[in-house]
């Protein structure tokens, strides 16, 4: 029995298995999302004709909205997460959908915005400007990939309040969810001031 | 909850700073400086606070950091490639 001692040693950090899991997921997406914004801030140092396609209104007041929506997002889940902890099922359950809610309206709103861009001939590769099209390559691979990261955030929360609800899942999973939330929250936080503020006109 | 509720005004005061300075339009460098280290302290307060590492194990705690900051780091090469196609005035494809 000697050789199963090791299995059965505690975590050296005092953290479940579980969560030290999605920090590792949350390194590495970070190193991914810094890359991207690398290679953003590359293209912008070497490109003499960067083009900077944001007026204040509507797309720097339609920025400002989503950051406080997604702000206050990371407020509710944690909201949704206290409300576990101390056994109010049905308070939990609520701070999850109003988490839902406000990614969906996130989502909405970038959304919105896309169509309005590509409407006046925006593409991942055409800048209707006249400047070089790495602007638009940027910009919908920067916010498309966090796009994505919240659509699977609300989908993921959306499985978790159902598995919670009828008692699959405990609070520890619903702290999981929330770091990957907090975590797409903070991503926002470098990609709002990065891609959209310094590309105002 | 209300340790929550603090972290979140002062998460939207720093995201008001950084429209209010972008307003003003200082020169490219200061106002990438500017938001870059206003982006660093959101993303500081996101990690202590809503992301409890501030309650984790300190060796949690660094491990964390450093793994993404060593990243970072190693990322930093390509600059002067950056500038040297800047001070030679050639547009990318």
């Amino acid at each position: 029995m000697a050789e199963l001692t090791a299995v059965r040693e505690p975590s050296p950090f005092g953290v479940t298995s579980r969560k030290l899991g999605i920090w590792m997921f949350i390194v590495a997406d970070a190193a991914t999302f810094a890359a991207m914004l690398f290679a953003y801030g590359y293209e912008r140092v070497a490109n003499p004709d960067w083009t900077r396609p944001f007026a204040f209104w509507p797309t720097i007041a339609n920025g400002i909205v989503m950051t406080v929506v997604l702000l206050t997002s990371s407020l509710t889940i944690i909201a949704a997460l206290l409300a576990a902890q101390a056994g109010r099922k049905t308070s939990a359950l609520r701070w999850l959908g109003a988490t839902m809610l406000l990614g969906t309206l996130f989502a909405a709103l970038h959304l919105r915005e896309w169509i309005a861009m590509i409407g006046e001939g925006w593409r991942p590769f055409r800048n209707p400007l006249g400047g070089t099209p790495l602007v638009g390559a940027t910009f919908f691979s920067i916010t498309g990939l966090h796009l994505l990261h919240v659509i699977t955030g609300v989908v993921v929360i959306g499985v978790i309040a159902l598995g919670y609800r009828r008692g699959r899942f405990d609070a520890g999973l619903l702290e999981t969810t929330g770091l990957y939330w907090h975590f797409v929250d903070l991503v926002w936080m470098f990609v709002f001031p990065l891609i959209y503020l310094l590309n105002m006109r | 909850m209300k340790r929550y509720v603090v972290v979140w005004f002062v998460l939207l005061a720093i995201v008001a700073v950084e429209v209010v300075v972008t307003l003003a339009h200082p020169p490219t460098g200061l106002l990438l400086a500017g938001l870059l280290l206003l982006a660093l302290i959101e993303a500081g307060l996101g990690l202590l606070y809503f992301m409890h590492l501030k309650y984790e194990r300190r060796s949690f705690m660094w491990s964390v950091i450093l793994a993404v900051v060593i990243a970072v780091v190693l990322m930093d090469h390509f600059w002067l490639d950056a500038f040297r196609l800047l001070h030679q005035r050639i547009s990318a494809p």
